[in-house]
């Protein structure tokens, strides 16, 4: 699960009268350097310039886990496989694949012509290398690599990966921007490391810092924390060149700052606005574009967690659920820009879509409350304060405490940092909460694992099943087995079955899934959403 | 013709200016506010009142919230929240600092440098970001956000306190109780501490006005109140994130402005009415 953390410290700057003369002299060179000259007056190569709340916690692939890690990651980095605009998987590194019958085994031959940005061929050594890191760094999203047992490079164009379980999704997994190879011989050169020690040993996240050593359409060109990311074009890229030469990604806090700097120009492209600010851009040089996103919102309720006041059984749990208009819910955090989501699977994923939709009767409610002895139960809600996909999570629990105070429930909001909520959710569990999630590679066995109710899940722990084993469904845990080894509609039919488990479990409730707005200026071409890699900017012109 | 007698006209006390009395009916009418809003408040703060993000209209003369709820409701009742705070605040942080200060100025020794010393500590640090890091380490919430600020705001009262009860032991009604045979408290609590009020008094009018600031500073950055209090410094957060609805932040914004503002003028005009030096 990536998170963004949005309540960054913000900086002020003011002239001071010391400061007036120098600020006239750089106003006056402003005026100079801002009129049109005929060397780049039709922008051809003038920078893209993306602004952006930037929540890189890492320019290392291997250790990168964000929004933002997804777009650097698959814009200076290449994978194997990667997604065309209707999800299937296409060539990327890989000029052809193949996986055995009982999705074990996986091999890849590599594109002869693939080159790194110092002009090196990319190799089946390098993709073993990566991936041995990726798993060895223990990283956020060394999940994805864990399965892997062993990989075999019979000759340098050659990959075959062997799998601990089937792995119906394996494929999509190395469609995933973290699953980036790296240069290995220039990354080794500056402390790199993918033994298996290499969490403790490899010393070369700072390197990353000012490094790109991939096969990518970018190369890193600078970086400045809490400033901007800028990125120039590969020189020796292997595949059609980008028709962008310089990318920059401006550090931009709130969604009010991004929208002004797109009507002002300053900006080419915004995709953190939220739909209330959406509404107030007039400029008709902008280009506000909504398209339905696969993160969502979600309230979760332990039964394990040490602050319940009441036992939190199903049919309480159950109460919580019906006690919820998630209609209104919807129109108060995203109006017409968003949809419900029923189960912790999204909508065009597979087995995603057709669940029924979450009843809402708090007549039922009551009486469930009155039959579990709980007519008047208070619940503590933690919840990180900072606003996901533009639903702000203090407004949606307020509203949630509104709704829910119509069945006598009590809910204590205690809005708190991402960190803290992170640490608490963790440890003695939070009796209500609400947070969100966003995909890390397209496939649905991802929020079984992450939400199923099944032994050793983040959830399932969360939920407190050391505490009540009753919260544990191990009909999930047969289920995934069953799909990861199946494959096509029979695995999406398996991931929907799963869908209504998880439904009943009554421990997620998934809310709404928020559109995304892609809002750019009408010069710029081939924006769009991606559910690898969020936003493919080698596909962006003007 | 009857000669009209001229009466002498009374001239009005040099203290008594507009901005005092400006100040006093500014903070009278919020005080009448905080006692009788729950009477005729026009809805209810915490319910949906109307469609969400309505601009000022007759029926919500401050326009509604993200959530629909009557931002003018909100605002009169958010000084339910900041006047008890800052009350509170003030209040502790002379008690505290003015019994520290007294004892420092009258006692001295290594317990007046002990406590003078933490007064510099204390106030080596910015008093805002040392409020916002007592207040993040104690957990939001607007008790815990008063502590933080009463953490804050005593050293001020020691040191002006320390200050006045230096400058009163060495007057003669004190040489002469000390003759007399009157005991150490009595002679701190009735000779020495009963003639330095007014400084702290003048200080902690001018500070409600701060306190109150600082209180919806913390709330500004979710360190004070938690939702859905009707806190100013919340209310201000919300208009932030609907930077296009004005009207959100402009209640909290413009009843903060007034407190402030009348909390300083009363403080002014306090002085000018109790320093002699004015006169």
């Amino acid at each position: 699960m990536k998170h963004l953390d949005l309540r960054g410290s913000s900086s002020r700057s003011r002239i001071t009268r010391s400061d007036g003369t120098a600020a006239l002299l750089a106003l006056a060179a402003g005026l100079i350097l801002a009129a049109p000259s005929p060397s780049h007056a039709q922008g051809a190569n003038k920078p893209l310039v993306i602004a952006r709340n930037m929540d890189l916690n890492s320019l290392d692939p291997h250790r990168s886990f964000c929004d933002t890690c997804q777009i650097y990651n698959s814009t200076v980095y290449e994978t194997l496989l990667t997604l065309d605009t209707s999800n299937k998987l296409v060539p990327l590194l890989a000029a052809n694949w193949e996986a055995s019958a009982d999705q074990t085994k996986f091999t890849f031959k590599l594109d002869p012509k693939a080159k790194f940005s110092d002009g090196s061929p990319v190799e089946a050594k390098d993709v073993k290398w990566s991936w041995e890191r990726l798993k060895n760094l223990k990283g956020s999203a060394a999940f994805l690599a864990e399965n892997i047992t062993q990989i075999d490079t019979p000759n340098p164009q050659t990959v075959v990966v062997t799998v601990a379980a089937p792995n119906s999704e394996f494929l999509n997994i190395v469609s995933a921007p973290y699953m980036a190879v790296v240069n290995s011989k220039v990354a080794s050169a500056n402390g790199a490391m993918a033994a298996a020690d290499a969490a403790t040993k490899d010393n070369a996240e700072g390197w990353f810092l000012q490094n790109s050593p991939g096969s990518g359409p970018y190369v890193l060109a600078s970086y400045s924390p809490n400033n901007e990311l800028r990125l120039k074009r590969n020189a020796q890229y292997w595949r059609s060149a980008p028709a962008i030469e310089d990318v920059v990604f401006r550090q931009v806090k709130d969604a009010v700052a991004q929208a002004q700097m797109l009507e002002s120009g300053t900006a080419d492209i915004a995709m953190q606005i939220d739909p209330d600010t959406a509404k107030t851009i007039r400029s008709k040089d902008v280009t506000v574009q909504t398209v339905p996103s696969y993160n969502f919102i979600y309230l979760a309720l332990s039964p394990g967690a040490k602050g319940n006041k009441v036992k939190m059984t199903k049919e309480v749990r159950e109460a919580i659920s019906l006690g919820l208009n998630r209609k209104e819910i919807l129109e108060f955090t995203l109006g017409k820009e968003g949809q419900l989501i029923s189960a912790p699977i999204p909508l065009g994923f597979p087995g995603g879509s057709g669940f029924p939709e979450e009843p809402y009767d708090p007549a039922k409610a009551k009486d469930l409350l009155a039959k579990s002895n709980a007519s008047n139960i208070e619940l503590d809600a933690a919840f990180p304060n900072l606003n996901a996909y533009g639903v702000d999570l203090s407004l949606l629990m307020q509203k949630v405490q509104q709704e829910l105070s119509k069945i006598n429930v009590k809910v204590n909001l205690q809005p708190m940092t991402f960190s803290n909520w992170r640490e608490q959710v963790s440890g003695n569990g939070i009796p209500l909460t609400a947070v969100f999630y966003a995909p890390d590679y397209y496939g649905s066995a991802q929020y079984v694992e992450y939400f199923g109710m099944m032994p050793g899940s983040p959830w399932a722990k969360r939920a407190g099943a050391a505490n009540d084993p009753s919260v544990i469904n191990p009909r999930e845990q047969e289920l995934l087995k069953k799909a990861l080894a199946s494959g096509g509609e029979e695995a999406a039919t398996i991931y929907h079955e799963i869908g209504l488990e998880m439904i009943k479990d009554k421990v997620i409730l998934p809310l709404v899934s928020p559109n995304l707005i892609l809002a750019y200026n009408k010069g710029v071409k081939g924006v769009r959403y991606s559910a690898c890699c969020n936003l493919p900017v080698a596909e962006i012109s003007r | 013709m009857a000669a009209s007698a001229t009466l002498p006209r009374r001239k009005a006390p040099d203290w008594l200016t507009t901005p005092l009395l400006a100040g006093a009916l500014v903070i009278l009418f919020w005080i009448v506010v905080a006692a009788t809003i729950n009477l005729w408040a026009p809805y209810d703060p915490l319910a949906l009142a109307g469609r969400r993000l309505q601009p000022p209209s007759m029926a919500h003369w401050l326009g509604t919230d993200a959530l629909g709820r009557d931002v003018l409701t909100r605002t009169l009742y958010g000084v339910q929240y900041s006047l008890p705070v800052a009350l509170g605040v003030v209040i502790s942080a002379v008690v505290i600092g003015s019994l520290l200060g007294g004892i420092a100025g009258f006692v001295g020794g290594f317990i007046g440098a002990a406590i003078m010393r933490l007064v510099d500590i204390t106030l080596s640090f910015p008093p805002v970001l040392l409020a916002m890091a007592v207040a993040a380490s104690l957990g939001p919430g607007l008790t815990n956000a008063g502590i933080a600020m009463v953490l804050v705001w005593w050293p001020v009262y020691a040191r002006l306190m320390r200050g006045q009860v230096l400058e009163v032991r060495e007057r003669e009604h004190v040489e002469a109780a000390i003759a007399g045979g009157a005991g150490r408290t009595r002679l701190l609590f009735t000779h020495i501490l009963s003639l330095c009020w007014t400084p702290v008094l003048i200080n902690a009018t001018m500070d409600f006005g701060q306190v109150v600031l600082l209180a919806a500073s913390l709330s500004f950055i979710g360190l004070g109140a938690t939702p859905p209090t009707p806190e100013w410094g919340s209310m201000v957060a919300d208009g932030a994130i609907h930077f296009y609805q004005w009207w959100i932040a402009f209640g909290p914004g413009f009843a903060i402005l007034t407190v402030v503002l009348g909390f300083n003028f009363l403080g002014d005009g306090l002085r000018d009415m109790l320093d002699p030096r004015t006169h």
